[in-house]
């Protein structure tokens, strides 16, 4: 007989504990007829591979199940196709399968006449493979940084805070304001306010976006130290028990705050793990108000509390439904009607709503690099969708599409813009009288504000490097470039910069060699350093150094806002 | 009528009744075993919506070919399905008449009916092996018995139809076959992919609850914005 590998053992056994009835009825109740294949993005892209068809990805699942844990499978398995795995390559191909040719967006369960979602036990064995170690190295690292950080981003809770009151102090100056702030950990608010990490890395605008329209509103609103990441990796990764611990994480701090209600900001993957699925993962029913902040704009026009004027939101808009919230939590309604009272022109995608197509960016997919080639070519599916529409604008309520959309538009270049709602009402506010707002809004950047700075930028793209440096340049730094590591330390000798920024994957010694060097040698280790990488799970060769961490990360690719945004909040430049 | 077709009809088929009946309770039972999965959260999605509502749009919902993209867009293989379904119908269903009421099958147009669907349901069963068989997407997702039970039953339609007549002086043979293959088919749906329907009711049931819950079902498909 053959030998079963211990993880694949592992793997068979823990099957028994995520089986429930709903899991079980779609396993059994396929009749590979076939309907749902065309509704998979992945299909349409490689029409003439079968192994992309939902069905047949199902079936590596099933297959086991039916092996294992249903009796025909047991009896006759080569009649109903039933089989087991032994090796790790097997598990390996499982992960392939489940991790890089599906992105969860259930867009099959609701064609299956039959009523099999997929979506659903795909998650399942996404969590049986990471409970056995098996899964794509950004899953690995995310999902680490969740459960040891509390973000999934890594943000560790200084650089929270401190972009808190950066974007506190930017906001009293815009409106020359002293209370025009962002509480944080405010007791008795009405409103909670929680975001995606992401908000804080790369897009502080949103938060000073839903920041104004809650002053205006004259909102007793609050943002809490803690439990402020909605996002939950849990969903992408498969795995119930970091679903739950983040999801209580949150509640309990709405709770210890004494809060009325807990928004969640635009993002989809947030809103359904916080609001749909967290308390199922956490085993406690939902007693507390939960909403996303659409709700909440929307109902601050209704209600007068705010007013805004379409008209400054100028050029043409689309909108892109969030898989997460319109296949899994009936979102899609309440985009469009805010969307339609703060501009003129918007122009529907088809197909729409509950029928969208996914940005392909979803199911955790934006953190798995290694299939970044194939989720691009599935792309193509939503960038002829967007296309179609004529549009320059594609709005969306959620962090995870706009990185997926933004990323597609590039490759496809499709010369469109992301938006989210929030820009858009925060834009169109009509700023009552008495709280004046300067004619150029938030983030303005001063003239030169890095003026005399040392920056050294480590990067073996000669592309990468020219950008960083007129960038850089352009705001007053002293730029110096490395496309190798040791020049990277030699440089840093000589010039002794006061940041570097430094890539990790490098031919030769690579960035985690040149950070590793950089901290143990005394004349260099105080060097603030900022990893930029267009692999995430090459964070681990940071991680893994016995030595103080790095100042800020950032995933490529970087946008000028953001990479200025980032050195600046490291150099503490105001 | 010759003894063997007396059999055929009667003790055969109550054989394979009672064992059907016994397989299906056991696979019942085994599926109940496992827990149902339940939402803690307060409902989401339109205030229109809610279990109840997804439930019975989740049931019905094979009937309401415009609701689903996939039978929307195909909707000649949704027709295939439907016409397919209702030759298996009408062929159980004469099973029990020709032995039980077999008065019922003497009217010329019951005949003809009977042999319009079972035939339509014949060919339908020839193109679906055709497809089976051709479409590399097919082939991949399909297994021994998904092959074998669509031949089985295209087989069995064919002794249907011919059987409609209900003639067993004509030759008998014929129906002896047709009665056989009922009963193997009988016997032969709880260990196969056939007994999909008795996992449909769970199926939808469950989705259109999830659904329900969530806002999502009904479907709202694409529309025109305002
Ligand atoms: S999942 Fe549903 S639609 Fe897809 S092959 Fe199976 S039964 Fe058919
Ligand atoms: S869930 Fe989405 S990506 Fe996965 S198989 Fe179904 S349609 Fe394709």
């Amino acid at each position: 007989m053959k030998e079963r590998s211990y993880k694949a053992n592992l793997l068979i056994e823990g099957m028994a504990k995520k089986l429930n009835r709903q899991m079980v009825g779609s396993l059994v109740a396929c009749v590979h007829c076939g309907m749902c294949t065309e509704s998979c993005h992945y299909v349409l892209t490689n029409p003439d591979d079968p192994t992309y068809a939902p069905a047949y990805k199902a079936d590596r699942m099933r297959k086991i199940f039916k092996r294992h844990y249903d009796w025909t499978g047991r009896v006759f398995p080569w009649w109903v196709g039933a089989k087991s795995i032994f090796t790790d390559e097997e598990l390996e191909e499982l992960k392939d399968i489940s991790f890089g040719k599906c992105t969860n967006c259930r867009r099959c369960s609701i064609n299956c006449p039959m009523g099999v979602d997929f979506a659903t036990f795909n998650r399942a064995l996404r969590g049986l493979l990471v409970s056995v170690g098996v899964m794509p190295e950004g899953v690995a690292v995310v999902s680490k940084d969740q459960w040891e950080i509390g973000n999934q981003m890594g943000v560790l809770p200084e650089d929270y805070i401190d972009t808190l009151d950066w974007l506190s102090e930017e906001m009293q100056s815009e409106f020359d304001d002293e209370t025009a702030v962002i509480p944080i950990d405010k007791l008795d608010a009405d409103i909670v306010y929680t975001i995606n990490p992401r908000e804080v890395k790369y897009d502080p605008r949103t938060i000073s976006d839903a920041a104004k329209i809650f002053h205006i509103a004259g909102e007793n609103w609050t943002m809490p130290s803690e439990g402020w990441d909605m996002t939950n990796f849990g969903l992408f990764s498969g795995d119930d028990a970091l679903g739950g611990a983040v999801a209580i994480r949150v509640y309990e701090k709405l709770k210890e705050l004494r809060g009325k209600k807990l928004v969640i900001s635009e993002c989809g993957h947030g809103y359904r793990s916080t609001r749909c699925e967290g308390p199922n993962w956490a085993g406690i029913d939902q007693d507390f108000i939960m909403e996303s902040s659409v709700f909440t704009m929307l109902n601050y026009i209704k209600e007068g509390k705010i007013k805004v004027d379409k008209s400054k939101n100028t050029g043409s808009y689309t909108f892109h439904d969030s898989c997460n919230n319109a296949r899994s939590c009936g979102l899609y309604e309440e985009p469009r009607e805010l969307l339609n009272l703060v501009v003129s022109d918007f122009r529907e995608m088809y197909p729409n709503r509950n029928e969208n197509y996914c940005c392909t960016g979803g199911g955790g997919a934006m953190s798995m690099s290694e299939y970044t080639s194939r989720r691009l070519k599935s792309a193509k599916v939503k960038a002829d969708q967007l296309k179609a529409t004529g549009a320059n604008i594609v709005v969306t309520s959620c962090h995870n599409c706009v990185d997926g959309l933004t990323d597609l538009i590039k490759h496809y270049d499709l010369k469109m813009e992301v938006k989210q709602l929030v820009n858009l009402v925060a834009n169109a506010l009509v700023i009552p009288e008495k709280i004046t707002a300067p004619e150029v809004p938030t983030v303005e950047i001063k003239k030169a504000p890095l003026a005399g700075r040392k920056i050294l930028v480590v990067d073996d793209e000669p592309d990468i490097l020219v950008f960083f440096k007129s960038v850089l340049e352009d705001n007053g730094a002293i730029v110096f470039e490395a496309s190798n590591g040791e020049d990277a330390i030699s440089i840093a000798l000589k010039e002794k910069p006061e940041l570097m920024t430094l890539d990790i994957n490098m031919p030769g010694k690579d960035g985690g060699w040149v950070f590793e060097n950089l901290r143990r040698n005394p004349e260099i280790a105080s060097t603030k350093v900022c990893i930029i990488t267009g692999r995430p799970e090459l964070r681990r060769l940071i991680y893994d150094r016995p030595v103080p961490m790095p100042e800020g990360y950032l995933d490529k690719p970087v946008d000028p806002d953001t990479l200025l945004f980032n050195v600046r909040k490291i150099l503490e430049v105001g | 009528m010759s003894e063997s077709l007396h059999f055929a009809e009667h003790r055969l088929q109550e054989i394979a009744l009672l064992v059907m009946a016994c397989v299906y309770a056991i696979r019942i039972f085994w599926l109940t075993r496992y827990k149902a999965g339940r939402d803690r959260q307060m409902p989401t999605g339109p205030p229109d919506t809610n279990k109840k509502k997804g439930i019975l749009y989740s049931l019905m919902n094979i009937m309401m070919p415009w609701a689903m993209e996939s039978t929307r867009k195909h909707f000649i293989i949704y027709s295939q399905f439907i016409v397919f379904h209702l030759g298996v119908t009408f062929a159980i269903l004469m099973s029990f008449l020709i032995p039980y009421a077999p008065d019922t099958m003497k009217p010329v147009w019951v005949i003809y009916l009977f042999q319009v669907v079972i035939g339509a349901a014949f060919i339908v069963g020839i193109f679906r092996i055709i497809r089976r068989f051709s479409k590399k997407v097919m082939r991949a997702i399909s297994t021994p018995d998904d092959y074998f039970s669509l031949i089985l039953i295209t087989t069995w339609f064919l002794t249907a139809f011919l059987s409609v007549p209900n003639k067993p002086e004509n030759g008998e043979t014929i129906m002896i076959i047709y009665f056989w293959l009922t009963a193997f088919f009988l016997i032969y749906v709880p260990f196969s992919k056939i007994s999909h329907y008795l996992y449909y009711p769970f199926t939808r049931y469950y989705l259109g609850r999830t659904m329900g819950h969530r806002g999502v079902f009904p479907l709202r498909g694409s529309r025109q914005s305002k």
